[in-house]
């Protein structure tokens, strides 16, 4: 995933379709056999394994996110939303919009 | 600071072109005579120059540069373009001038948070989407005359505003005794704005009139409730962003079910975002 930032050098028995090259692929003569972001499929690396390419740079799949990190940023949206809606305790169509933006901050990613 | 002097200040404002006001009449209208309009704008260069630049913006991803007006109306519709000319032509009006310590910038952005709101929430109010976009993007107009033509009082309205962590209508009838909103609905008069847009620059922040269930809303009521949402989403990224409070009648006249109000807080964030890139300040 090139969004991920981390590229990291596997042997190409270890590469499956899917994966996205992190570095441009080169033959021997320096010729681009493959260019950086080339989504590997089955067919592909049966061509690299005959040429006799061993290893190359995939990108890595993005760290897991950390969830005390996301729960922070949940309560974070949440008490924001109660700061913009700090004059409204008395309006009744405000706190009825307030239900149901909190349930969708709440529910953000 | 009395209303005539406000009065005034609003008939010396530049006239908008006349075909802005054509435009904006045509709102609405079913049999369009889009060849004739576009032929109108053409006439004014600047409005031209900038409109194109606009529909040139990499937004719209146009394969090929649009060089006229009949060619931007062919590629991108002759609804984006009205909204495109109308907002060249209405912040045109007013960029040259001191504005009052007003952040320009956050002005802005909730004018555009309004018009994507207003345009979300249409479908749900019965109303043509383009005619809530160009009114959600008009509704604040009034604060553009207080603090672009009275800057001193308008520094001493965001004062009172920081001061009193209330609402700028209530500080600028505290400094001016009048709100934006009633100034805003005396340029729309005098720039000859339809009625309804009219309307709905006049009574955005009045609780509006009862509508029968699964009947068309008015506007004003439309610009009510995305002037709020605009606010709660918090889109125009001031600090000290409060919401206005929301009728319970409006609201519940939209009828949204808690799925549908998910999907309108999303799209209208979406659109914002989009419609940022192509109508920048």
């Amino acid at each position: 995933m090139p969004s991920a930032g981390h590229t990291c050098e596997i042997a190409l028995e270890q590469a499956e379709a899917g994966m996205t090259l992190g570095a441009a692929l080169l033959d021997a003569h320096g010729s681009v056999l493959l260019p950086q972001d080339a989504a590997l499929t089955e067919s592909m690396l049966a061509s690299l394994r005959r040429r006799g390419i061993e290893r190359c740079v995939v990108w890595q799949a993005a760290d897991a996110p950390d969830p005390a990190a996301l729960e922070r940023l949940r309560e974070q949206r949440l008490q924001r939303l109660e700061q913009v809606f700090r004059h409204c305790a008395h309006a009744e169509g405000s706190q009825a919009l307030l239900t149901q933006l909190r349930r969708y901050r709440a529910q953000q990613t | 600071m009395n209303a005539d002097a406000i009065s005034k200040a609003v008939r010396d404002l530049p006239s908008l072109p006349a075909v802005v006001s054509e435009l904006l009449a045509s709102m609405g209208q079913e049999d369009l005579d889009t060849h004739a309009l576009a032929a109108k704008i053409t006439l004014d260069q600047a409005l031209t120059a900038k409109t194109l630049r606009l529909a040139n913006s990499s937004f719209y991803g146009l394969p090929t540069k649009v060089t006229s007006i009949q060619q931007a109306v062919a590629v991108l519709g002759f609804h984006s373009i009205r909204t495109l000319v109308t907002a060249c032509a209405v912040t045109g009006s007013f960029a040259a001038t001191p504005a009052g310590g007003l952040d320009f910038q956050q002005f802005w952005r909730h004018a555009v948070a309004s018009a994507a709101c207003a345009r979300v929430l249409a479908p749900y109010c019965r109303i043509n989407p383009d005619t809530a976009f160009t009114a959600g993007l008009l509704h604040d107009l009034g604060t553009l005359v207080l603090a672009t033509r009275f800057p001193l009082e308008y520094q001493q309205v965001m004062a009172y505003q920081r001061q009193h962590d209330c609402l700028c209508a209530s500080a600028e009838q505290a400094v001016f005794g009048v709100d934006h909103a009633a100034v805003g609905s005396a340029l729309a008069a005098h720039w000859k704005f339809p009625p309804a847009i009219q309307a709905a620059v006049a009574q955005h922040h009045q609780e509006p009139a009862p509508a029968a269930l699964g009947m068309q809303l008015p506007l004003a009521t439309l610009i009510h409730l995305a002037n709020v949402l605009a606010h709660a989403l918090d889109l125009a990224e001031r600090e000290d962003e409060q919401a206005p409070p929301l009728s319970l009648a409006a609201w519940q006249a939209l009828d949204l079910s808690a799925v549908a109000c998910g999907k309108v807080f999303q799209d209208s964030e979406q659109l914002f975002h989009d419609m940022c890139q192509v109508l920048p300040p």
